[in-house]
């Protein structure tokens, strides 16, 4: 038998090599001249054919051959994979400037965000949210916090009444009353129900002509304290904590006499204008100063009214408009659109126009 | 109440600069809504305490800031009034009144002389009061020695009229001026009668049925309530007592003799009128909240005084008829309780001087309470707030009570926040909608006649017709909501909202309504907003259905959605066709749907077609949540695909749970993966693709025993849904 052409094995294996454009190529190449039918092996098989002195000399030039194909062709197919590599991230370029395409979340309602932090803020004082109904009692919207009947206070809330003389609560003191009513039966019990801490939020209605910075309907917050020992300085502590733990830290506070029937003494508290920060802009009315809670220590007339002893116990009773504080923080002037069903407004609240 | 800080400046110090003028108002309760620091005189628009009556005067106000910086208050001059007969009969008929006083004044007038008719002063002399018209006839005889006098100008000075019109009060007519100048100093309102248009004695009293009068700018006369406090002559009503006076009997260019009434009147008695006839005058304003009684006399004679400088001249003396006398109200004060509530350290000295500067007077036990604030202390907290006051609310101490242990969120209030949480991430914002509606949204959504719906709990006195009835279902407002977001252009919708609902129930604790928390959700458009990458597939009842399973799932609640309940309220609002009741352990507790197009129409919706769902929120408060945990299987389960061709309108649900309860208790799962909606023979019906999962955890399940359960499914289906349209598609 004659001797393989090993060379021209090789120099056909390189010009197709040389040929092989992609992987599929190389696989091709790989079987022709590496596979089991291709010449070399067929070389290989050859040296059995071959004398005793010959077959080690050309069993080391087909070896080598083949080690060289191998090498040649591990070598290609790491061009080729990074050529396709190249070429495939070249194709799958993506335009990241278009916009996001995840599904976009909602949002809660401002009011409910403001809800949510006062309650937080009034958790960590051990207050807990009760419940109360909206259609009402006058006894518990009016009378049973000193706002006797014809008493001008209740002028300052013009009432919604439904039929069988019950009302729509102008405010979410009701609950307060409600519950030292209900505490008031575990006292008498012999139960020690003290410390009172319960908080109340929710609508509040009022009959007014709507416009844009007066509605109807609204929200309000409302905590009540109850416990011997209670001073005006806890009073304070504890509405600054409360005003700073909802406007900021960094905020001022001031205390000054209001009046409201169920508190003796009454306090409004405001903190210094987050815009001016106390100079005095358009947002304050340049008094520098934004009131935002009303308060006072609980009416004797109204521990009295439950059968408590205004001498042994003392209480702080505080509240915010909620839709007003909503609206200081949203930024919104027309507090009605919080209360309309837009949801361009609230979307651009909660992610822009 | 408005005026300049120049004007109060008259009546107290105060810090020459603005600002801290300012801060000094505020800081004593006289809050400052409006100032004009460049203004004339620096006008101030002040916020006054609804219980504190004696703030509406410049002497009420300057006592107030004293309290505080310890100064004086300059009162104004005048010489009080000489009690005795009175110039003009008076009957007080009612206890309504306590204090009432009549002071008779002329301008002299050369040229001119006013006679009563001889009919008038025989109608007044027949009267059975016991005072007498004699003073009038001398009174015209004074008129004659006038002549001499140099001619009196009859009006306020420069000075005074310039400071009404810094409280913004417009000069009228000097007596009028003058009634108003000494009210917004002293806080005694009073009022001046022509004397020459009152017939007979002057009665205070209660008005009669059908009375009427003509208040002052008024055209037309009005029918006052039976039963107001009104003063009276005997042909007519002069004056609603303490509100108003009446045309009849004001003062103009022409009178020289005015009779002066100050009072003292009841609060609610003026309250009640004021508010009956809507007017609302300074003098209302001061009663309503409880004038100083004490006050009467100064007050005319101050109104006396200002008139004297302008040329007019008391007749005679005062007539008063009072029944009140100062009750001398002891309030106890305990000054350590005092410190101890205040968390202050003054000695008892400093106190009783501080209560001093508000006109308390100490007595055994407590301080006796001044005539001004006869309405506003009763109790020791009344002094303890003015003690603080005189400190500064700023400047007593402060601190907080000792707390044990935070608070944790109530059940509700964590079952609203996972919902939200569902909804929310759905792309759902939250809203908040009115409690009430108006009349025409029962009619949109057909909730009229016998409908369950068609009974609300009515408002009784709603000044805007829009808030007629209390909300007694939330499926209008929703609906509203995607209307109104229509009518801007914007159709997709994703709105929720936790309410309440109102239903007119006379066995309710109240007797008038239960109340209901309802959460509901709305939807229109696409399941999100389209964007470049292609349209997303309608937001529709089936995509609803969905959110409803996730909200189930976040709660570890048993709720699903079921065939529809022909009983539940708002289901004739939705499509007949696409609408499922919401169930919780097998109860309905809610409804989903499509609204009913003839409703969308209704609602004037052009393009949206709103899904809805919504659930009584206190059931999922209300039941426990429990989901237990499976361990999912080592070995994937087998699956195999099942293909039935369903006529229209039987329901895949049904299929899938036959399928469920008849496979062998290894058939784990069963789920739909696909629907084919295409026509057979004509008619359209939709093939469903079923796969079953067979658990095959020990890997001992043959293919053999796994393709028989299938074939005796197949068996099954066809046996029992065959007739219904159901049969394998091959």
């Amino acid at each position: 038998m004659s001797k393989p052409d090993v060379e021209a094995m090789l120099a056909s294996f390189r010009a197709d090599l040389a040929a092989a454009a992609d992987l599929t190529a190389l696989d091709e190449v790989r079987r022709a001249h590496a596979g089991k039918a291709s010449p070399l092996k067929g070389a290989l098989k050859g040296l059995k054919a071959l004398s005793a002195e010959d077959k080690p000399v050309f069993a080391a030039v087909v070896n080598a051959a083949q080690e060289a194909v191998e090498a040649e062709l591990a070598s290609a197919k790491l061009t080729l994979e990074a050529a396709e590599l190249e070429r495939r991230l070249l194709s799958e370029w993506s335009d990241l400037t278009l916009p996001g395409v995840a599904t976009p979340r909602g949002a809660r309602h401002p009011v409910t965000q403001v809800e949510a932090r006062c309650m937080e803020v009034l958790r960590r004082l051990g207050f807990t949210l009760v419940d109360g109904p909206e259609v009402e009692h006058p006894f518990y919207n009016f009378d049973a916090l000193n706002i006797p009947e014809h008493h001008p206070a209740r002028d300052m809330q013009d009432t919604f009444w439904v039929s069988g003389g019950l009302l729509l609560r102008s405010h979410t003191t009701t609950v307060q009353a409600r519950v030292l009513e209900e505490r008031a039966k575990d006292l008498k019990a012999g139960k020690d129900v003290l410390p009172i801490r319960v908080a109340s939020m929710g609508r509040v209605y009022r009959n007014e002509a709507v416009d844009a910075t007066h509605l109807a309907m609204f929200h309000q917050f409302e905590g009540i304290w109850i416990d011997k020992g209670l001073t005006f300085a806890h009073l304070k502590g504890t509405l600054a904590f409360v005003a700073r733990a909802l406007f900021g830290e960094t905020r001022r506070v001031r205390f000054k006499p209001k009046f409201y029937p169920y508190t003796e003494p009454s306090v409004g508290v405001d903190v210094s204008c987050g815009v001016c920060d106390g100079a005095g802009c358009e947002a304050c009315h340049g008094a520098g100063w934004v009131t935002i809670l009303g308060a006072g220590m609980v009416h004797p007339k109204v521990f009295a009214q439950f059968g408590y002893d205004p001498d042994q116990v003392s209480g702080i009773a505080f509240g915010l408009g909620t839709t007003r504080m909503a609206a200081q923080t949203t930024g919104i002037t027309k507090i009605r659109s919080l209360y309309e069903p837009d949801l361009r407004t609230l979307s651009s609240l909660h992610r822009g126009l | 109440m408005r005026l300049t800080l120049d004007v109060l400046r008259q009546f107290t110090d105060l810090p020459a600069d603005v600002r801290e003028a300012r801060i000094l108002l505020d800081e004593v309760g006289l809050e400052v809504k409006r100032i004009d620091p460049s203004g004339p005189g620096v006008p101030v628009t002040l916020e006054l305490l609804a219980n504190r009556g004696d703030h509406h005067c410049l002497t009420g106000l300057a006592r107030e800031v004293t309290g505080r910086t310890g100064g004086a208050v300059k009162f104004p001059e005048f010489t009080p009034l000489v009690v005795g007969d009175a110039p003009h009969p008076i009957r007080v008929q009612t206890p309504l009144c306590a204090v009432y006083s009549l002071t008779l004044l002329e301008l002299p007038r050369p040229a001119r002389q006013v006679v009563p008719s001889a009919a008038d002063l025989a109608a007044a002399l027949d009267g059975d009061d016991d005072l007498s018209l004699e003073d009038d006839v001398d009174l015209l005889e004074d008129d004659a020695d006038a002549d001499a006098a140099p001619a009196p100008t009859g009006s306020l000075s420069e000075a005074d009229r310039a400071r009404l019109e810094a409280c913004g009060l417009r000069p009228i007519h000097p007596v009028v001026d003058a009634t108003n100048l000494a009210n917004l100093e002293l806080g005694q309102p009073t009022h001046a009668f022509d004397a020459d248009k009152i017939k007979g004695p002057i009665t205070v009293r209660l008005s009669r049925a059908g009375e009427r009068c003509l208040p002052l700018f008024q055209t037309e006369r009005v029918e006052l309530p039976e039963g107001t406090l009104v003063i009276a002559d005997d042909e007519k009503i002069l004056a609603v007592a303490g509100v108003i006076g009446c045309e009849d009997s004001k003062t103009d260019e022409a009178t020289t003799r005015v009779l002066l009434e100050a009072a003292a009147f009841d609060p609610v008695a003026v309250r009640k009128a004021s508010r009956a006839l809507s007017i609302h005058t300074d003098s209302s304003a001061r009663f309503e909240r409880g004038s100083d009684f004490a006050a009467v006399l100064p007050g005319a004679s101050r109104v006396a005084g200002l008139l004297a400088d302008a040329g007019w001249s008391v007749k005679g003396t005062t007539g008063v008829v009072s029944s009140w006398s100062d009750p001398g109200r002891v309030v106890r004060f305990d000054a350590e309780a005092c410190r101890r509530f205040l968390g202050i350290d003054e000695d008892d000295l400093e106190l009783y001087t501080r209560l001093e500067r508000y006109g308390f007077e100490l007595v055994d036990h407590g301080v006796r309470v001044p005539t001004h604030r006869l309405w506003d202390i009763e109790y020791p907290a009344d002094l303890y707030e003015e003690i603080a006051k005189s400190i500064g609310y700023d400047n007593t101490p402060i601190g907080l009570p000792a707390i044990d242990m935070g608070g944790l969120p109530t059940h509700a209030e964590s079952v609203r926040d996972v919902v939200a949480d569902v909804l929310v991430g759905q792309g759902f914002y939250e809203v908040i909608t009115d409690g009430f509606h108006g009349r025409d949204l029962p009619e949109q959504l057909g909730f009229v006649g016998d409908h369950p719906l068609a009974a609300h709990v009515e408002t009784a006195n709603a000044i805007d017709r829009a808030y007629s009835l209390l909300k007694n279902e939330a499926l209008g407002a929703a609906i509203e909501g995607v209307a109104a977001n229509g009518r801007m252009k914007h159709d997709e919708v994703k709105a929720f909202e936790f309410t309440r609902t109102f239903h007119p129930d006379s066995a309710a604790p109240n007797g008038v309504c239960t109340e209901r928390n309802v959460l509901w959700a709305i939807a229109s458009g696409s399941e999100r907003a389209r964007t470049w990458a292609g349209t997303a597939r309608p937001a529709d009842a089936s995509w609803l259905k969905g959110v409803v399973e996730e909200i189930s799932l976040a709660l570890k609640l048993p709720l699903t959605v079921g065939a529809a309940d022909a009983s539940y309220p708002i289901g004739s609002a939705l499509h007949p066709g696409r609408q499922a009741s919401i169930l919780l352990s097998g109860r309905t507790v809610g409804a989903l749907g499509e609204v009913h197009p003839g409703v969308v129409a209704a609602f004037k919706i052009k393009r949206a077609r709103p899904v809805y769902f919504e659930i009584a929120l206190d059931t999922l408060v209300a039941e426990p949540a429990s989901k237990p945990f499976t361990e999912p299987p080592r070995v994937p389960p087998v699956e195999r695909d099942l293909a039935f061709t369903l006529a229209n309108g039987v329901e895949g649900g049904t299929v899938a749970a036959l399928l469920r309860a008849s496979g062998p208790t290894w058939l784990g799962r069963v789920a739909i993966v696909d629907l084919f909606a295409h026509e057979e023979d004509g008619r359209a019906v939709r093939t469903l693709t079923f796969r079953l999962f067979y658990d095959n955890e020990e890997g001992n399940r043959t293919a053999d025993e796994m393709n028989q359960a299938t074939e005796a499914l197949i068996a099954v289906v066809t046996d029992k849904l065959g007739a219904s349209g159901v049969k394998l598609r091959v």
